[in-house]
C-alpha cells in the first residue's frame, strides 16, 4: 500500500471527511488500529500528531482530480482552532482509481479500523485532536494511559477545551482499547 | 577586537562571530564548502548563480542567531543553534542535492541499516563529520558536537530550537531564498526577513515548545511563502536547470553502472567509515568535472554527458505533460503516482522507437516532496486565545501550496532540431509516440486483450 491508496481509502471508508484536522487525526488512529505497520511519519505538533506526508499526498490527490475539496469559512473562531473547514470527497475518477484496491486485504484492515472508530462514538475534530495528542505524548513518554492519566494530560494543552469534549476523547480511547485499565 | 571578527555579507551586511565560531569557519572541512556551488550548474541558466555553500552556511548561521535573539533564547543554546546552522550543509558533496539520489542508490545499505531509509545520505555524512572530524573537535567540545548533531537530527533540544535549524521557516530557507534570488538576478525571492524574525514566537504546552508566529507576522510569512513559490518556479524548477540536474545525475550514474569508473564507485558508496569520509571530503564540483573529463577516466557515458555539460550542449525536453494530458484516471495515476518503476522500460521503448540510446533518454517527474513540512500548520498566536493555523489565517497559502505541488512529467534526450518547423513537427511526433507508449504500459491487460482479439 502506498500513501495515495491510504488517503483515498480513508476518505472512501468514512464516506467523506469534514475538516483537514479531522482527516489528520482519523489518519493517525486508523494507522494505529490497522493490523499492520504503516508509518506515515506523524510528528509532535501543537495541535496533536501531524503527518506532512498525509497532508502533502491529500493535496496531490486533489491536484490529480481524485479528491474534491469544499471550503466553509466560519468567519470568527467559535470553538476549537479551525477557522475554515475543508470537506473532502472522492471524485468519480478517484473512485475508479481506488476500485481495484478495495478488494485487497490492506483495504479490509483500513475498513475494520474505521468501523472501530465509528463504533467508539466517531468523535469530532476537537475530541479526536485531544485524544490523539494525549495518546501521542503519553506513548512517547512511556507513561501510563489510564483514563485519569489521559484526562490529566489533556488539561495541560492550554487549549480552550469544553469539559464534555475531554470526556468524549478519553471515552473514545477506552473504547478503541488504546487507554489502559486503571 | 570584535571588529576583526566581522564578515561582510551581501545579504545581511556585517555578520559578527565569536572567536570559536571563527575557528570553526577556518577548519578545512568548513572551507571545503567554498568549492561546492549552492545551485550546482544553475549558472548555465543564470550566469550570476555561482555562489557557494560557504557563504550560505554563514548566512544561515547569522539568521539562526538573529532568530534566537528575537525569541530570547538562552546564550548557551543560541550558540549551539548558530553552530548547527553553520554546519547544516557540511555533509554535501559535489553538486550537493543533485547527487543525493546517486548516494541513496549506491551507499552500503547493509552497513548503514535503517538509517539510510530514514535520512538523506548527505545528512548522515554531515553528522558523521561533526562527530568525528578532529579539527572540529579542537574547537567544539564532545558534548556540544553531540548536541549539535541532536539538533540537526531532531533528537536533542526543544522542538522550536530544532525548527530554527530544520523546519518550514528555518534559518536555512530564510537565507537561501534571499541569496539565490540575489545571485541569480531573479528578484522574486525577497521578503521582509526582519519582520518575519521579529514576529516569531514560542508556544508551549506540557510536552514541548513549538515555533509559532504572532498574528502581526502573517503578511511577512505570506511574503516568504510567495518568495519560495516564485523561486521554485523561476529558478529551482527552471526548465534548463532541471535538464542540467538530470544530466549530472545520469552522467554520474552511468559512470558507475555502465562505464565502471572505480573512483566514482568509491565516491558514492557511503559506508559510514572514516576512510570513506576522508576521501569524500577531497571532492568538489570542479574536481569531479575535471576528473571525468581527464585522461584517467575512460571514454564512456560519463565523459560524453559531462563534455556536453561543459560546453552547454544540453539535452532537450522532448515530452512535457501534466495531468490534463491524461483523461483516463488510471493512466494519470500510473504516471503521477508514487512508483517510478515504469521509467526505465519507457526510456527503452522511446529509444527504440526514435532511434536513440536508451541510456541517454531520461524520464523525470517534477514534483514537490510530499513528505516535506510546509508552513500550513504553523500556530498563529492571537493574544490569549487558542492559536489558529497559518493555512486558515492566510488568504493565499492554500492556492500557492496547491500550485507548487502540481506535477509535470518530462522526457529529456540528446536531440537537435533543424529550425522551428522541424522542432514543432518532431515534438508532435515525440508527444504522440510517447503518449501511446505510456497508455500501453498503464493498461497492459487491455493491450493483451486487444492483441488476442482476432475479430475484424
Amino acid at each position: 500500500m502506498n500513501t495515495s491508496q491510504f488517503v483515498l481509502s480513508l476518505i472512501h471508508a468514512f464516506g467523506g471527511v469534514r475538516g483537514r484536522t479531522l482527516f489528520q487525526k482519523r489518519g493517525y488512529f486508523v494507522s494505529l488500529l490497522m493490523g499492520f505497520n504503516f508509518d506515515l511519519g506523524y510528528q509532535a505538533h501543537y495541535y496533536g500528531p501531524y503527518s506532512a506526508k498525509l497532508d502533502g499526498t491529500l493535496t496531490q490527490m486533489k491536484n490529480l482530480g481524485f479528491v474534491e475539496e469544499a471550503t466553509t469559512g466560519f468567519g470568527v473562531i467559535s470553538d476549537g482552532f479551525e477557522m475554515r473547514r475543508y470537506d473532502y470527497n472522492l471524485t468519480e475518477d478517484g473512485k475508479r482509481v481506488l476500485e481495484p484496491f478495495l478488494k485487497t486485504a490492506e483495504y479490509a484492515e483500513i475498513a475494520k479500523a474505521v468501523r472501530k472508530i465509528k463504533d467508539a462514538g466517531d468523535p469530532d475534530y476537537v475530541e479526536l485532536s485531544i485524544a490523539a495528542k494525549a495518546f501521542f505524548i503519553l506513548k512517547k513518554q512511556r507513561k501510563g494511559m489510564t483514563p485519569t492519566e489521559l484526562k490529566e494530560e489533556a488539561t495541560k494543552f492550554r487549549w480552550d477545551i469544553p469539559e464534555n469534549s475531554l470526556g468524549k476523547a478519553v471515552d473514545f480511547l477506552s473504547k478503541v482499547r488504546l487507554a489502559s485499565t486503571p | 577586537m570584535r571588529q576583526s571578527l566581522e564578515i561582510r555579507d551581501p545579504i545581511h551586511g556585517f555578520i559578527y562571530r565569536e572567536p570559536e565560531e571563527r575557528d570553526v569557519m577556518d577548519t578545512c572541512i568548513f572551507q571545503r564548502l567554498r568549492r561546492l556551488k549552492q545551485l550546482a550548474l544553475a549558472s548555465l541558466v543564470y550566469p550570476g548563480a555561482t555562489h557557494t555553500r560557504f557563504e550560505h552556511s554563514i548566512g544561515a548561521f547569522h539568521l539562526a542567531g538573529k532568530i534566537a535573539d528575537a525569541l530570547g533564547v538562552a546564550s548557551s543554546e543560541a550558540q549551539l543553534l548558530r553552530l548547527a546552522a553553520l554546519l547544516h550543509d557540511i555533509g554535501h558533496g559535489p553538486f550537493s542535492h543533485v547527487a543525493e539520489p546517486i548516494l541513496k542508490k549506491h551507499s552500503d545499505r547493509e552497513k548503514l541499516g535503517k538509517e539510510i531509509t530514514e535520512s538523506k545520505v548527505h545528512e548522515l555524512i554531515g553528522w558523521h563529520i561533526i562527530d568525528t572530524d578532529k579539527e572540529l573537535a579542537r574547537h567544539i567540545s564532545d558534548k556540544h558536537r553531540e548536541q549539535i548533531v541532536g539538533l540537526l537530527k531532531g533528537t536533542w533540544g526543544h522542538r522550536y530550537l530544532q525548527e530554527i535549524v530544520s523546519g518550514p521557516i528555518d534559518a536555512d530557507k530564510q537565507d537561501y531564498l534571499l541569496r539565490d534570488s540575489l545571485f541569480s538576478g531573479v528578484k522574486y525571492g525577497v521578503y521582509d526577513q526582519e519582520r518575519l524574525s521579529n514576529t516569531l514566537a514560542i508556544r508551549e504546552d506540557e510536552d514541548d515548545t513549538f515555533l509559532a508566529i504572532s498574528i502581526d507576522g502573517i503578511h511577512a510569512l505570506e511574503q516568504f511563502v510567495l518568495a519560495k513559490y516564485y523561486m521554485t518556479t523561476q529558478v529551482y524548477r527552471h526548465r534548463i536547470r532541471l535538464i542540467t540536474d538530470q544530466m549530472i545525475e545520469r552522467g554520474i550514474g552511468l559512470g558507475i553502472e555502465v562505464d565502471g569508473v572505480d573512483w566514482l564507485k568509491a565516491l558514492y558508496r557511503f559506508d559510514g567509515t572514516p576512510e570513506y569520509v576522508k576521501n569524500y571530503m577531497q571532492w568538489s564540483d570542479e574536481r569531479l568535472i575535471n576528473e571525468i573529463l581527464g585522461s584517467a577516466t575512460p571514454d564512456g557515458y560519463a565523459k560524453r554527458i559531462f563534455t556536453r555539460l561543459n560546453n552547454r550542449q544540453l539535452f532537450k525536453c522532448i515530452f512535457d505533460v501534466d495531468k490534463n494530458d491524461f483523461p483516463d484516471p488510471n493512466v494519470r495515476n500510473f504516471v503521477f503516482g508514487d512508483s517510478k518503476d515504469f521509467y526505465r522500460p519507457l526510456e527503452k521503448t522511446i529509444a527504440e522507437e526514435f532511434k536513440l540510446d536508451s541510456n541517454e533518454v531520461i524520464a523525470y517527474t517534477i514534483k514537490f516532496d510530499s513528505a516535506a513540512r510546509t508552513e500550513s500548520e504553523i500556530p498563529v498566536i492571537h493574544g490569549m486565545k487558542t492559536p489558529t493555523m497559518f493555512r486558515d489565517e492566510s488568504t493565499l497559502f492554500a492556492s500557492v501550496d496547491q500550485k507548487i505541488r502540481e506535477q509535470r512529467f518530462q522526457i529529456y534526450a540528446p536531440v537537435s532540431f533543424l529550425g522551428e518547423t522541424d522542432k514543432k513537427k518532431r515534438l508532435r511526433e515525440f508527444k504522440n509516440g510517447i503518449l501511446e507508449s505510456i497508455t500501453k504500459m498503464a493498461n497492459p491487460q487491455k493491450e493483451l486483450a486487444l492483441e488476442g482479439d482476432t475479430s475484424i
